[in-house]
């Protein structure tokens, strides 16, 4: 143990509340259902509606999610000076410009059928689902910090998993059924990615990470779970949005967690002395 | 233009906090609070969004078994300050640009251009920087330091910057009309030097040759590179104890230097998951 | 003062802090010189960065002892016991710097026959009167030859010459009786000592300096005494790096004592005539007061002043209006003053720009004297306590009479003027922005004060008001007076042609010159130069820097550095001496000799004093309490006096009443050594209301070291109570290693340290120190007894909410 000065701890802790967990959360949404837009196949009557279907829920959540972000500033009327500058060495400003292009590409993609259009709004939604975790992990924060490959990877999974989720929910309600097969299934393949980067990041960590790892452990594998148990056919819709809700309050939880563990992280007078690279 | 900064000499510090004075004086940033700590001589605790010079104290107790009482026989002192980096964290994060170096080679908040993000706030490896909370009590100003224009709106300068980042500006101000920054012009023991940054680090190693000779075992910490990709710092410090003890890291990292491998991996669970996907919705 | 002054000639600083830097050695004590003096403590520490070793004795380990090389500490009030041993140490050692000592000092002096030491009479000195607690001092005197002259043995062998009575005095402070009675161990005692004789002498020199934590005690004075014998027989007065440097306070207190608002004084240290002396004629005044040496021109500085006072009404015929001048019937300092006011004597009072009701000592009894009084003005920038006493927590206004004026005064920055700092050097400050609002200057306040009471009186025939109509008061025909015309008239000029006086030496006893304060003759030579504006620095003595009384010389006594031949004692320490082919002084500084008077011809180091040298032994009508010091416990000790049965100042002033309780004696109830002190973040209310300091120290604290907070169950940030007989303070604790408890007397003894920053104003706020403080009086300068008390502590707020 080194000396501390008074318990007081190197670091500042993040000024990041429920707004910045929705935006992270949100923008996974968005960013998977790109994804599951252009996995969706367009030579089928489902596929074609599921398109249709992610393409204008992305829109949607991605027209959403700024005025969310905007309301965590502490100058929220110059929210447009992140766009006076590029600096793609820095996630955030990245990250905004990237939003602007997929928002830019969602909105295109439903006016105008283009293969290459929807494989850049795919990219850039794999993009957007990443780019947060790699945001939190180029930072001093020391859970972030240690995570700095897990992070970002389980991002991308749970950001697909909750994209799926809704897509699953909304295809369930509107009669898409063949959808919601597939949709379930890639939401299980994400989720169980996530447990596996969880579980090894709970291995190679800390204290804190597994403080943090504990926190989620239990909705992810609820959520896992809850798609493996068979059920008769007519209780097929209710198990469908039962899972679909799980899995997006896991996608909520994890968020949360990572911000809520992150901040206390801040405040071990020990943590800021040795950072890891 | 050669590059600025300090020379934060602590052997030569008494602890008088003109620096802390002096700063918020100039930029008439208000008090954080009037809360009594009780840990020894130190009140204000840390540098924040509107401290931006800090008075450390440590009291070093002597091991002494006859003595009844632990015994203090050292009692450290330190004006800490913001570390104006070479590779600052806080500048690579900063998405508005508000962040920048400015002609001294000094890291400077634009505060007229800074959305209050706090992106910086989490990315600096030393703590230095942090947002400015809007002024909730009027105890925390005196409206007599003022000047004539702000005194009618009853508001510092700072509180117009409100919800905006706050740090050191090396008093950018004062150094184009050629003056020496506020807190190592108040400083009556020169323990905070200003100057060419070359001079100021040639300055500095003669310093702790000269304290070798008599005894005193001193090290400098960022006159050189310390590590993690930062580089050196423009404003850097003689102690004469380990950096932990005055609440610095002993190996800070520059936070955007992981984003490689985070790119990697986040772009490699896409992949894998496409694949999966593509398995999933296309086969037939 | 009158420390410095009985034994060197003046009651200053005898050098400038710029001085230090060329210090071989520096001692601290009796002084935070870091913490209450940051600025000027940057030329001990560039002593240090030549070498220097500092030493800080103190109660409490500051950021002074953080420092420093070598830090002691010491019980709060055994300053004497701790200074004795070293001079007698020196003594028995043969340390001291014989030559300078033979010649500049009165080393060499025979004591009278009937003189009688502590050593012979169980702590008194001869002529002591129990009744009235006052010493007939003649026997404290010189044997004299049939001629008058002093008996003298060159030899330093006769038993009685003054350095042998010394040695007798000082025998029994030995080395175990500083570690029984001050709580020095005898090997750092012995390493104190080698470092100071180590660094005296021809080729180096020692340093003192010394604050409030020396002088207000009821031995304060005596205190100041032993600390210059001991230099003296170190040799160091008068050398560069050495002298005794008395760190004022205050921006301004050098300036406030020189022009006089202390009580017993006129301006320039000139005595005030008193009831008690046959004085009540200005010959006789003038006869009382005359000394041989350069005092002999003292006609001429009351005349002078005189005239200043009533201008063309002053003539020869009326003795220049010598009977204008009020006369002392008694003690009329602070202390008694305000015990008058609590018994309803006085019935009115100004304050400007003072805060008694929490800088002062037994605040309750303060508080109550304010109640009793006709009226009160305040001149202050702040609403203090004082101002605001009526509406304080527990008072009720309807049943308050008093008259309560407030005027806003204006701060430093609006209005122009001097400052006369701790080397006695003025400054003029100009005026940087027109006053705030309402507010006015305090020159302003009392020049219309004084315009106003003149036509209020104008016409009247009575006696008594004559010297209101004839005073002088030709400022300006504006309320606002100007400041320069005030420090021309303080200088000096010529009655007859109006000019301006360059030196004291012009000054006449017959009405021809006119002059405010002698001391400052100089400042202003001529209508076109104010010498006080000079700022025409350089590393050496910056005589072109500012004006210094007397006659800008900055180290006084400057003609020791040479030896009586007038070469120096040696080069490195040259610092004036005789230049033969020039028929003059050299060096940089103002040589501190008569004009014209060459080496060899006068042996006049201390020319101030009457025959013209340093005193080891101050005779006579020195001091009230004795020729040489003697330790006396504080009024409230925790222990017993060790070397006497004698326990306290025999002389001390004390009022032993309800109102003012002090333990009796020894008291087991208060078990602990209480000492107060200032902090570097606060002076007094006009700091309590700045954010960025209330932040720094936001809250009254005590500290107290770690083993008493384990007996008492007490941690940092508790709230305590420090209790004394005569009141309680609530505050946070401090629990710090920096506090250290000593063994005194074979007891363990902890110390209570609390800072005198606080009042219920402000945005750090707290409780008064003077809240614990009875009044007692030291009986030469009537300073308060602040430094050592006795006290007990307990955790939990304190009982009487209501005041």
């Amino acid at each position: 143990m080194n000396p501390t000065y008074y318990d007081r701890p190197v670091l500042k802790a993040p000024h990041w509340g429920w707004n910045v967990v929705t935006y992270l959360f949100l923008g996974g949404i968005t960013g998977g259902l790109g994804i599951v837009a252009a996995l969706a196949d367009p030579k089928t009557p489902s596929g074609r509606r599921l398109r249709k279907t992610a393409r204008i829920a992305s829109l949607v959540v991605a027209t959403a999610n700024p005025p969310i972000l905007i309301s965590h500033l502490g100058r929220p009327e110059r929210f447009l000076h992140m766009l006076r500058t590029f600096k793609p060495g820095s996630p955030m400003s990245l990250g905004v410009w990237g939003l602007v292009a997929y928002s830019t590409a969602a909105a295109a993609s439903i006016m105008i059928e283009d293969d290459r259009l929807t494989a850049l709004q795919a990219i850039l939604g794999a993009y957007l689902a990443g780019y947060t975790g790699v945001l939190l992990s180029a930072t001093a924060v020391p859970l972030w910090a240690a995570g700095k490959a897990h992070i970002p990877a389980a991002c991308v999974c749970s950001g697909v998993a909750s994209a799926c989720a809704l897509a699953s929910a909304i295809s369930s309600l509107t009669g898409n059924a063949e959808a919601v097969g597939k949709l379930e299934r890639l939401e299980q393949v994400a989720t169980a990615g996530e447990a596996v980067i969880l579980i090894h990041f709970n291995a190679s960590g800390g204290p804190r990470v597994r403080r943090f790892v504990g926190r989620v452990a239990a909705p992810v594998a609820l959520s896992l779970v809850a798609g493996l148990v068979h059920v008769p056919e007519r209780h097929r819709r209710l198990r469908t949005l039962l899972a679909s809700a799980l899995t997006l309050t896991a996608g909520y939880l994890f968020r949360n967690a990572l911000i809520e563990v992150g901040k206390r992280s801040t405040t071990d007078p020990q943590a800021g002395f040795r950072q890891p690279r | 233009m050669s590059e600025t900064g300090f020379f934060t000499d602590t052997t030569l510090c008494i602890g008088c906090k003109a620096c802390e004075v002096a700063c918020k004086q100039w930029n008439e940033l208000p008090s954080d609070g009037f809360a009594f700590t009780g840990e020894s001589y130190d009140n204000t605790s840390q540098l924040s969004g509107t401290t931006w010079r800090h008075v450390a104290f440590v009291e070093q107790v002597a091991i002494e078994p006859a003595a009844p009482s632990p015994i203090v026989e050292k009692w450290l002192m330190m004006s800490d300050v913001c570390k104006h980096c070479t590779n600052a964290g806080c500048q690579e994060a900063c998405p508005t640009g508000a962040i920048v170096k400015n002609e001294f080679g000094n890291v400077y908040v634009q505060p007229d251009v800074c959305n209050g993000c706090g992106y910086c706030v989490v990315s600096c490896p030393f703590g230095v920087i942090d947002l400015i909370d809007p002024i909730d009590d009027e105890r925390k100003f005196s409206v007599a330091t003022l000047s004539e224009s702000r005194r009618d709106a009853n508001q510092t300068a700072i509180q117009k910057s409100g919800g905006v980042a706050g740090k050191c500006t090396l008093c950018y101000d004062r150094q184009k009309i050629g003056e020496t920054p506020a807190c190592a012009k108040a400083c009556p023991t020169e323990s905070i030097q200003f100057g060419v940054l070359d001079e100021l680090r040639e300055r500095a190693a003669e310093r702790v040759a000269s304290l070798a000779e008599r005894g005193v075992d001193a090290h400098l910490y960022g006159a050189d590179d310390v590590g993690g990709g930062i580089g050196s710092l423009n404003a850097f410090f003689l102690l004469t104890d380990r950096p932990e003890v005055y609440n610095l890291p002993v190996e800070p990292v520059l936070p955007s230097t992981r984003q490689p491998a985070g790119y990697t991996a986040a772009a490699g669970a896409a992949i894998a998951l496409a694949l999966a996907g593509w398995a999933i919705f296309r086969s037939r | 003062m009158p420390g410095l002054g009985t034994s060197f000639g003046r009651g200053g600083a005898t050098s400038y802090v710029q001085d230090l830097q060329h210090a071989d050695c520096i001692l601290i004590e009796g002084s935070n010189f870091a913490e209450a003096h940051p600025v000027a403590f940057r030329f001990v520490m560039k002593a240090k960065e030549r070498g220097a070793t500092v030493v800080h004795v103190d109660p409490r380990f500051t950021r002074t002892s953080a420092l420093a090389d070598v830090y002691v500490a010491l019980r709060s009030g055994s300053d004497i016991a701790f200074l004795g041993g070293i001079v007698n140490w020196v003594l028995q050692n043969e340390r001291y710097f014989r030559a300078y000592v033979v010649a500049y000092t009165n080393a060499s002096y025979l004591v009278r026959e009937d003189f009688r030491d502590t050593e012979d009479l169980a702590g008194l000195f001869s002529g002591f009167d129990e009744r009235a607690k006052a010493y007939d001092r003649e026997s404290w005197g010189f044997e004299r030859a049939p001629d008058g002259g002093i008996v003298r043995d060159e030899t330093l062998a006769h038993p009685r010459c003054v350095i042998n009575v010394l040695r007798k005095h000082f025998s029994r402070y030995t080395p175990e009786m500083v570690e029984r009675v001050c709580g020095v161990s005898q090997a750092q005692f012995a390493q104190v000592c080698e470092t100071l004789a180590r660094n005296s002498g021809r080729e180096r020199t020692t340093a003192f300096a010394y604050a409030v934590g020396w002088t207000q005690h009821t031995v304060g004075v005596q205190y100041i005494r032993t600390a210059a014998i001991l230099q003296l027989l170190l040799g160091n007065i008068g050398r560069p790096g050495g002298g005794i440097m008395a760190l004022r306070g205050h921006a301004n207190i050098q300036g406030a004592t020189d022009i006089a608002t202390l009580y017993d004084l006129l301006p320039g240290y000139l005595a005030m005539p008193s009831t008690g002396k046959d004085e009540q004629t200005l010959a006789a005044y003038l006869r009382t007061n005359a000394r041989a040496g350069w005092w002999e021109h003292f006609p001429a500085y009351v005349v002078s002043l005189l005239k200043a006072f009533y201008g063309d009404a002053a003539t020869a015929e009326n003795d220049y209006c010598f009977d204008y001048l009020p006369q002392c019937t008694g003690d009329h300092s602070t202390l008694p003053t305000q015990i008058a006011m609590k018994d309803g004597i006085v019935k009115g009072y100004f304050v400007i720009g003072q805060n008694p009701a929490a800088s002062g000592q037994n605040g309750a009894m303060i508080n109550a004297g304010f109640e009793r009084l006709d009226w009160m003005v305040n001149v202050d920038a702040y609403e203090t306590e004082t101002a605001s006493f009526w509406k304080r927590e527990g008072a009720d206004p309807s049943r308050i009479a008093t008259e309560c004026f407030f005027i806003p005064a204006a701060t430093i920055l609006e209005k122009s003027g001097t400052m006369v700092n701790t080397n006695r050097l003025l400054q003029w400050h100009d005026q940087a922005i027109e006053p705030l609002g309402e507010s006015v200057t305090d020159a302003r306040f009392i020049h219309a004060l004084g315009k106003r009471l003149k036509e209020l009186y104008a016409g009247s025939t009575d006696p008594k008001d004559r010297p209101l109509l004839d005073m002088t008061w030709d400022y300006g025909d504006d309320d606002e007076p100007s400041t320069l015309r005030v420090l021309q008239e303080i200088n000096g000029y010529d009655t007859r042609t109006g000019e301006q006086l360059r030196s004291f030496v012009d000054l006449r006893d017959d009405g021809s010159t006119a002059a405010g304060a002698w001391i400052y003759t100089g400042v202003c030579p001529d209508a076109q130069t104010n010498n006080a504006r000079a700022r025409a620095g350089d590393d050496a003595a910056a005589l072109g820097w500012g004006w210094a009384w007397p006659a800008n010389r900055r180290m006084l006594y400057n003609r020791a550095s040479a030896a009586p031949d007038g070469a120096p004692w040696s080069e490195r320490k040259r610092y004036v001496w005789w230049d033969e082919a020039a028929g003059a002084w050299g060096g940089d500084d103002v040589a501190d000799v008569v004009p014209g008077a060459r080496p060899g011809s006068d042996d006049q180091a201390f020319l101030m004093q009457s025959d013209g040298r340093g005193a080891l032994f101050v005779p006579e009508s020195g001091l009230l309490d004795g020729p040489f010091p003697t330790h006396y416990e504080p009024s409230a000790s925790v222990v017993d006096n060790a070397l006497y049965p004698q326990q306290s100042n025999p002389t001390m002033r004390t009022w032993r009443r309800a109102d003012n309780r002090e333990p009796a004696g020894v008291d087991p109830q208060y078990p602990h050594v209480l000492t107060t002190y200032r902090i570097t973040e606060m002076s007094g209310i006009m700091t309590r209301y700045v954010p960025w300091l209330a932040e720094l120290q936001p809250a009254a604290f005590c500290e107290i070291d770690p083993q008493l907070a384990v007996e008492q169950g007490i941690a940092s940030g508790d709230t305590v109570t420090v209790s004394t007989a005569l009141g309680e303070l609530e505050c946070k604790a401090l629990v710090s290693g920096r506090m250290r408890p000593l063994r005194i007397g074979g007891k363990r003894v902890h110390t209570v340290g609390v800072p005198y920053n606080y009042g219920a104003l402000g945005l750090a706020r707290g409780d008064s120190a003077g809240r614990l403080i009875p009044l007692v009086m030291d009986p030469n300068v009537s300073i308060h007894e602040s430094k050592s008390l006795t006290c007990a502590i307990r955790r939990g707020p304190r009982a009487n909410r209501e005041t």
